[in-house]
């Protein structure tokens, strides 16, 4: 992995349209700064080097180098990376958590990693005047207060930078899988400081096919009416083909066609669905709108996940293989186009100018040849 | 001195001063001018000695209504003077048109003071040119002593006239300094009073207007003919120099002792000639004929633009069965440049080519590596605002806003210390400059191109003297028209930028006397913009506030950013907060920080230590502001109430 400085990244992705505003590069230094889900630069910075290039999930991103990392294997071409098992989720009656998404899975994981000192800290998302900022809580209570989807581009790894900053070092980080990779980046110490440990105790990725670009989203909501009084927004899994908006007193449905206008051109360059690097993945079950989908990844991920479940805080099934295969073919098929467009504008492993992602060049070509459903 | 009653003896005095006490000599009763580099100083050695020598004396709003108030002194019949430096004369150059077919009463002097090569301008406009064009006499001292007795002779000469003389200073005579032998001093109070009931055609008595315009501007010539026949024979016209020269050097203002200077390096005394001319519109057309017969080559040596060139060579093309053929060396064949200031060696080079002198003056490598080590070897002393500057503070915040709003929002500025945030002194955050209040009048105008689809958030910046000066009538036209646009006065409290004179919003006058003061927020409320004050000191809280005025408002828009000069004198020399920085949290160079204090916010009282990277303050330069304590992320700069 080649790091390069901010000039980098105001060439190569800020300006490119290619920044997802994690806001993982906001809050390491005085030059990047978030607002209204965007990420801009304030002046210039001259370092050639730097942890904004090291931390961005549009830069130099080495898939089987995070992979090893994590796993102890490189990048695969399989739909959902490397895990242990797959489960059918639910938040528990012990969990005691509301307002959430889907099935409350991922409250539930936070409040009882919380609760039992796996996570001293979490970094979550919270809605605030209509834009997903990011939201730090020590407190088990506050896990509600930012339960449920935003919809929009949110800088959440910001929130995970503040954390640290604030000398926390036992954080649970919930984030989509461009944000997830940012975090996976900072966690392999990039730029090799000294007496650096891994800050991040759990970390939770969302499935994610796409984000909204904030301003454009919140001006569609306000045109709606007064955001404060949103009750719940959700886009049920297909065949369903809109977005779910409920008020203090009315609902809307606004078809998907109209909604995907405001997906940002850089989520068209994501080729990441499940979130690959994370302890857990959580998303939504199709077909079963009161279950959530939990892939685990690792053996710290599997722990807090069984013991939550013994504790009551999650409720778990077994998932039927063919159950899954709408969801693999879903994430072979965000691979295929991601790494297909990146490709196409040559982002993956060039040798000149700026990359986003380095990899195996036989995996490359196996997902791009892959049919777009497979396994 | 400049109430001296030793006739005769000899001080050392700076041009502008030279003015000032001819201006005395004469009798001035009435002085106004605004302020500007270089001419301030006349104005204020005038203000100085206002109470003793019964003197009326203020710094206007803006130069035309300094060219008002003096014309009404002279309409009294008293003594009157104005003054401005060379853009000035724009300002004032509509209520100038009409009063020079009026003509005036009592004598009075407009003194414009050109700043050639914009030593402290952002043009150098040629006031002379205004002489032709408002068909009025022009005097250009070429010395000390001349700057003084010139002013004086101009009062009279008005008076002979009947009309505004227009007496040039530039940079070079006006800041420098030269022995000037007083005259006379013998002050008296005249009284004022306007005759207005005699007859309508009468200028003496009559009302002062323009009507009928084909009659006034027959007698306006008439005493421009007047002139012409009056400086044939003017003192302030010389000679010097062999009676057939080779070349004939005709040349005004300090150009005279350039010239001179390159006659005696070359020891060409004997084959050139030098006339200098001090009476340079219109010009004495017998004296000229004379010298121009008796040379072959002519030098026109002046600054900026070839005004003498071009009148002279017009004189000699209608007399030339009198004079003969001539070739002239000027500007216009490319031997003097028409750009910048005039100097010895200018004149030096085009002597020797015409006169085919070998000059071998510098070695040119010498000289080209001279240049070169002034430029790389010389401390970098970039232009940027003091230390404890409000005004480094006010562009950190708006360009902070701009950026995170992300609409590609832009500042159109004007003329003010605050200018330089066309460089990296203010983030370069200023996209358009030109003349005093005109950012604010761009920005109406942009602000209004929103059907045309431009989204792009449009502020403006204004100083508090700049405000008064023509910023209001760009606010009202905002206003009136609905334009969408936000502008930041920046209040320092005074005309800064010029040396601290008082304008409207202050309390006080030209000779510090108590006087009422403008609300500048007042005014722009009843304008029916939207106000909002800031401190710039507070940089947080102001960003915050320009976000938000930016995003949530529309509409024509004001924010006053309050916060006095770092050089006023209730500040200067007095540090609210000792600052220092921890060199233990301060992260310097490395990743996170990377000298954001001396490589962007670059306030003078920070320096870097070059061998590790990280900022100290430098005790003496440092105003103690304490604002870098704020912009520093890493909490590294430390400051404490300094106790009263
Ligand atoms: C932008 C976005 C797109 C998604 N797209 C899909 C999809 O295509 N398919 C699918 O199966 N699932 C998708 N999800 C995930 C889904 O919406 C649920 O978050 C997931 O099913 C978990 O449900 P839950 O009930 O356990 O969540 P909850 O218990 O309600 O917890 C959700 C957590 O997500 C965090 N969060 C909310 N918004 C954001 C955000 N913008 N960025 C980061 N974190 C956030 C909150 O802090 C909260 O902790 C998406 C989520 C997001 C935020
Ligand atoms: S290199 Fe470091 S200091 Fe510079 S912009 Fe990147 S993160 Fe900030
Ligand atoms: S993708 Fe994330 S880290 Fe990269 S520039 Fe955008 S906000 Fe910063
Ligand atoms: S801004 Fe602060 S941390 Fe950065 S160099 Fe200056 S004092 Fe040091
Ligand atoms: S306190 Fe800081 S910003 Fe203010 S003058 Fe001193 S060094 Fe400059």
């Amino acid at each position: 992995m080649q790091v390069k400085g901010s000039k980098e990244i105001r060439a190569g992705v800020l300006d490119s349209g290619l920044c997802t505003g994690c806001g993982a590069c906001v809050s390491l230094c005085p030059y990047y700064a978030t607002h209204k889900g965007k990420t801009v630069m304030h002046f210039s910075c001259t370092r050639e080097e730097g942890r904004c290039h090291a931390h961005c999930p549009r830069a130099e991103v080495n898939l089987d180098r995070i992979s090893s990392q994590f796993f102890g294997e490189e990048y695969s071409a399989s739909p959902f990376g490397s895990y242990i098992n797959i489960h059918s989720a639910r938040a528990g009656d012990k969990a005691g958590v509301s307002g959430f998404q889907t099935a409350g899975t991922v409250s539930a994981l936070i409040k009882f990693a919380l609760e039992k000192g796996y996570i001293d800290s979490a970094v979550l998302t919270k809605n605030e005047e209509g834009f997903g900022v990011p939201f730090v809580i020590d407190n088990p209570g506050d896990v509600e207060k930012a339960s449920g989807s935003r919809y929009s581009v949110s800088p959440t790894v910001k929130g995970v930078n503040d954390a640290i900053n604030s000398g926390r070092r036992k954080i649970g980080a919930v984030g989509t899988p461009c944000q997830t990779l940012a975090v996976a980046q900072l966690r392999g110490n990039p730029l090799k400081q000294e007496g650096f440990t891994d800050p991040i105790a759990l970390s939770i990725g969302l499935f994610c096919t796409w984000a909204l670009t904030a301003s454009d989203f919140t001006a569609l909501m306000k045109s709606m009416g007064d955001i404060s009084t949103i009750r719940k927004l959700d886009i049920p899994p297909p065949p369903a083909s809109s977005m779910e908006i409920e008020t203090g007193n009315k609902s809307y449905i606004i078809p998907l066609d109209d909604i995907r206008k405001l997906i940002p051109e850089a989520c068209s360059y994501c080729h990441d669905m499940t979130a690959e690097f994370a302890d857990i993945s959580v998303g939504v079950y199709e077909g079963k709108t009161k279950q959530n989908i939990a892939i685990i990844r690792t053996e710290r991920g599997r722990k807090i996940f069984e013991e939550a479940v013994n504790a009551g805080y999650l409720e778990t099934e077994k998932i039927p293989e063919e159950a899954i295969a709408p969801l693999a073919a879903a994430s072979m098929n965000k691979k295929k186009k991601g790494l297909g467009k990146l490709a196409g504008a040559n982002l993956i492993n060039s040798e000149t100018g700026h990359t986003v992602i380095r990899m195996k060049k036989s995996t490359l070509e196996s997902i791009l040849k892959g049919g777009a459903s497979c396994c | 001195m400049l109430l001296s009653k030793s006739e005769g003896k000899e001080f050392l005095l700076m041009g502008n001063q030279a003015i000032a006490r001819g201006a005395l000599e004469a009798g001035v009763s009435v002085a106004a001018g605004y302020p500007g580099t270089p001419s301030s100083e006349i104005i204020e050695n005038l203000a100085s000695v206002a109470p003793e020598a019964d003197l009326y004396v203020e710094w206007s709003v803006n130069e035309k209504v300094s060219l008002e108030v003096a014309a009404a002194g002279s309409f009294a019949g008293l003594r009157s003077l104005c003054v401005m430096k060379q853009n000035g004369v724009n300002v004032a150059s509509d209520f100038l048109l009409h009063l020079v077919l009026s003509g005036t009463r009592g004598g009075m002097v407009l003194i414009p003071c050109d700043d050639p090569g914009a030593i402290s301008s952002v043009n150098e406009g040629e006031s002379r040119y205004f002489a032709r064009l408002m068909e009025i006499p022009l005097l250009e001292p070429g010395d000390f002593q001349e700057a003084k007795d010139m002013t004086k002779w101009a009062f009279s000469l008005s008076e002979e006239l009947g009309n505004v003389v227009m007496l040039r200073s530039v940079t070079r005579l006006s800041h420098a300094s030269g022995n000037v032998k007083l005259g006379a001093l013998n002050r008296t109070k005249p009284a004022a009073k306007f005759n207005f009931s005699g007859n309508l055609l009468d200028a003496k008595t009559g009302p002062v207007i323009t009507a009928p315009v084909p009659f006034r501007h027959t007698q306006q010539q008439g005493k421009l003919k007047k002139a012409a026949a009056l400086f044939e024979t003017s003192p302030f016209n010389r000679y010097e120099g062999p009676e057939n020269p080779e070349l004939l050097i005709i040349t005004s203002s300090a150009c005279y002792l350039y010239s001179r200077e390159a006659l005696r390096v070359l020891d060409t005394e004997k084959r050139a000639g030098i006339l200098k001319l001090g009476t340079t519109w219109p010009l004495p057309p017998e004296l000229l004929k004379k010298h121009l017969a008796a040379a072959e080559k002519v030098l026109i040596v002046e600054e900026v633009l070839p005004f003498l060139e071009e009148n002279i060579k017009i004189l000699a093309m209608e007399n030339i069965d009198s004079i003969g053929k001539i070739k002239f060396f000027g500007k216009n064949d490319g031997t003097l440049p028409s750009v910048n200031e005039m100097n010895p060696d200018y004149v030096i080079k085009a002597i020797s080519s015409i006169l085919n002198i070998p000059y071998t003056g510098m070695p040119e490598e010498y000289e080209k590596s001279g240049q070169i080590l002034s430029f790389t070897k010389s401390p970098n002393r970039e232009l940027t605002f003091c230390p404890g500057c409000p005004h480094r503070a006010s562009y950190w915040s708006i360009n902070r806003a701009l950026t995170l709003n992300g609409e590609n929002g832009f500042v159109c500025g004007d003329i003010g210390c605050y200018t330089m945030a066309i460089l990296p002194a203010g983030f370069g955050t200023i996209k358009t400059a030109h003349s005093m209040g005109s950012g604010t009048g761009v920005a109406s105008g942009f602000g209004k191109l929103k059907s045309f689809g431009m989204n792009q958030p449009v502020v403006s910046v204004c100083g508090d003297s700049t405000f008064f000066h023509a910023g209001m009538p760009a606010l009202v036209n905002a206003v009136h028209n609905n334009s969408d646009m936000l502008l930041v006065i920046l209040d320092n409290s005074g005309t800064a930028m010029t040396g601290f004179q008082p304008h409207p919003g202050i309390p006080s006058g030209a000779a510090g006397n108590e006087l009422p003061s403008v609300d500048i927020e007042g005014i722009c409320r009843s304008i029916g913009a939207k106000t909002f004050t800031a401190d710039p000191f507070n940089v947080a809280e102001t960003e915050k506030k320009v976000l938000e005025i930016i995003e949530n408002e529309r509409g024509p828009r004001v924010l006053i950013m309050r916060q006095g000069c770092a050089l006023s004198p209730e500040k200067k020399g007095k540090k609210k907060y000792n600052v220092s920085v921890d060199s233990n949290i301060c992260k310097g160079s490395d990743c996170g920080c990377n000298r954001l204090c001396t490589r962007v916010f670059r306030c003078p009282g920070l320096v870097c230590d070059s061998a590790t990277g990280k900022a100290m303050i430098d005790e003496i330069i440092c105003a103690g502001c304490g604002v870098c304590a704020d912009i520093c992320p890493s909490g590294a700069i430390k400051r404490s109430e300094v106790a009263l």
